[in-house]
């Protein structure tokens, strides 16, 4: 039986490792309950206990946008006019890296990208539902919390 | 009485022609059977003190699990903790250690062309489960031009899946140690 999504519904990319589902194919992340779910509009709905993920890493990322079609406009434009193209066709993503053992103990690894600042809302989520979640940005927001209590 | 014959002469040509033709490990195998081919378990990458970040880790070694299961060179391919792995004799261990690992950028790529390179070294090691190492080399993925920075893992993961398939493994024995 399915139940509402106890936490906001995130538009996420499965970059890889997900099982069943193809690389880079777009999708919604949601926690259920104590289920992590990754749901698409066509194909199978994934859903992952969160007992299940042995640890979760948030990562920021700078990407071009556009895909190949943007890169071979890049690479026809002349005197050089794709590299400025491309100074601005870029845009920051969060990474959201997942550790999970399966029902058989194996390790897998799963990685979703996320637009910029979500990635907070499902490390938030994570963090709430007592999944370790690490991160460079976490630690330095953390260790700022720190230096905000010694004061 | 003639035709009899030429039919046994014909079938003692053609077992001739088939040992001629054969190599003599191919009759070798006949004569035995199957050889039994290895199992390998993926082992998770060791960054040994290298700041590569956890999802180029966890990247690389997803690849190496599609890449190594696509070359079909083991009988199985297993993750690491995998209860399945308990009890195989003929298991070989894949441990991968980060030698270097260069940060790139995607944009300093597209702007400048010759900057920007993400790039990994590693060491793939093919070992026993009793600590033999059967195989050993470095390996690296590169990406220099076009694509995403997570693919270098990808090419990292298919030049230690085309490494292990040029080389020559030795049999397994009984006891899951190598010949």
């Amino acid at each position: 039986m399915r139940t509402a999504p106890s936490g906001p519904v995130l538009r996420a990319r499965a970059v890889l490792g997900l099982a069943g589902v193809a690389n880079n194919s777009m999708g919604e992340l949601s926690i259920q309950d104590d289920v992590f779910v990754y749901s698409r509009h066509e194909g199978p709905t994934v859903r992952m206990p969160l007992s299940a993920i042995q640890g979760a890493f948030l990562s920021q990322e700078d990407k071009q946008v556009g895909g190949m079609p943007m890169a071979l406009v890049r690479a026809a434009t002349p005197y050089g006019g794709g590299r400025v193209i491309g100074l601005f066709a870029h845009k920051k993503y969060d990474f959201m890296t997942l550790e999970y053992f399966d029902s058989h103990g194996g390790l897998h690894g799963t990685i979703y990208q996320l637009n910029k600042g979500q990635g907070h809302v499902l490390a938030d989520e994570l963090g709430a539902k007592g999944v370790h979640v690490s991160g460079l940005e976490i630690a330095a927001a953390q260790q700022r919390l720190e230096t905000n209590n010694v004061k | 009485m003639s035709s009899r014959i030429i039919s046994l002469t014909a079938v003692a040509i053609g077992v001739a022609i088939v040992q001629f033709v054969l190599p003599v490990s191919a009759l070798a195998e006949i004569n035995r059977g199957p050889v039994p081919r290895w199992r390998v378990e993926v082992n998770p990458i060791d960054a040994r003190g290298s700041s590569i970040a956890p999802e180029f880790k966890i990247a690389i070694y997803e690849n190496l699990v599609t890449e190594v299961t696509k070359s079909k060179q083991f009988s199985a391919v297993l993750r690491s903790g995998d209860s399945s792995a308990n009890g195989v004799s003929n298991l070989l261990i894949l441990k991968t250690t980060v030698e270097s690992y260069t940060a790139g950028s995607e944009t300093k790529r597209a702007v400048t062309t010759v900057t920007g390179a993400t790039m990994l070294k590693v060491r793939s090691q093919l070992c026993t489960k009793d600590g033999h190492v059967v195989l050993e080399r470095v390996v690296d993925g590169n990406v220099r031009f076009f694509g995403g920075n997570l693919r270098a893992t990808h090419n990292l993961a298919r030049n230690v899946a085309n490494a292990l398939r040029l080389a020559t493994l030795p049999e397994p024995l009984a006891s899951g140690s190598a010949r």
